[in-house]
């Protein structure tokens, strides 16, 4: 059938990656939730920005936990400048660190029927005002008191927060 | 209660990037769960959110669910959307918002994911 991945295989979602602290919990936890359900022997996230591990550190961990065909899929709606330009470049020097490992790129998110219906499942778990900043919150629960992070020095940021108790 | 579906997408310099949503966009109307479904852009394409709530309520809805077309939580999902909602609710206080998810979050992504992987596999 050929549509059975191998399970020597590695999944590598590539990501652009965020300054904002607790941006790629749910990427993390989406690769988890791959590689629980078999999907890959290994499912791991890899950024190009900002965020650890970056994807050429991801690349290594894979082999060296034996991956010897990875697939790559653009965690990207649209496949534009980062897709086109920065991960095949990302590829080329993964290719040149190991020649024996063989990589293909899959095509990025772009259409799919089945994005319609979670955008539907995501209008079922509308809330009310006072829920829309939750994901702030998510934030500060991984907050990793970086000052790049946009909350930084904000009341929304435990680190800063902290420090303007301590003064 | 009429409801609207509000999509509400970053935007793109190259109005061509918003094609394959515009797609997901037309099977979500195909459903018909919602007898309004607009898109609203918060930079650089048309309708803005703005203008795409005002559509929204022009064709008679009651009640407005803003979903974000958003892949990760960052600044837009956490705080620059909802502003824009709150702006909407104090313009038009007879109609009630709601915010969704936002499409990242949905476990059904890792199925699109995994169909991509599938297709470079075979």
């Amino acid at each position: 059938m050929g549509i059975i991945l191998n399970m020597s295989d590695a999944i590598i979602l590539f990501s652009h990656g965020s300054v904002l602290c607790g941006a790629g919990q749910n990427l993390a936890e989406l690769a988890a939730r791959m590689q629980a359900r078999g999907d890959a022997a290994m499912v791991e996230v890899g950024y190009l920005n900002y965020s650890e591990p970056r994807f050429g550190e991801t690349v290594r961990s894979c082999v060296a936990r034996g991956a010897t065909e990875i697939i790559v899929v653009p965690y990207f709606l649209v496949a534009g400048k980062f897709v086109k330009e920065d991960l095949p470049q990302c590829i080329a020097n993964a290719e040149r660190a190991y020649p024996n490992v063989k990589m293909r790129v899959a095509e990025a998110v772009r259409f799919h029927p089945a994005l319609a219906d979670a955008l539907l499942a995501c209008a079922e778990r509308a809330q009310a005002p006072a829920a829309w900043r939750d994901t702030k919150a998510q934030a500060a629960a991984f907050c990793r008191a970086s000052k790049r992070c946009p909350l930084y020095g904000s009341n929304d940021c435990p680190a800063t927060r902290a420090s303007e108790m301590v003064v | 209660m009429k409801d609207a579906m509000l999509v509400m997408v970053h935007g793109s310099p190259r109005p061509i990037a918003n094609t394959d949503m515009f797609a997901v966009v037309d099977v979500v109307r195909e459903r018909g769960v919602y007898p309004i479904v607009e898109v609203g852009f918060m930079e650089c394409n048309e309708p803005s959110i703005p203008q795409a709530i005002d559509r929204c309520v022009e064709q008679g809805a009651q009640r407005v669910i803003a979903v974000p077309y958003f892949l990760h939580t960052g600044m837009h999902v956490t705080d620059d959307l909802p502003n824009l909602l709150d702006q909407a609710q104090a313009q038009y206080p007879e109609v009630q918002f709601l915010m969704g998810d936002y499409l990242g979050h949905d476990p059904l992504l890792a199925d699109v994911i995994l169909e991509r992987a599938k297709q470079v596999e075979a």
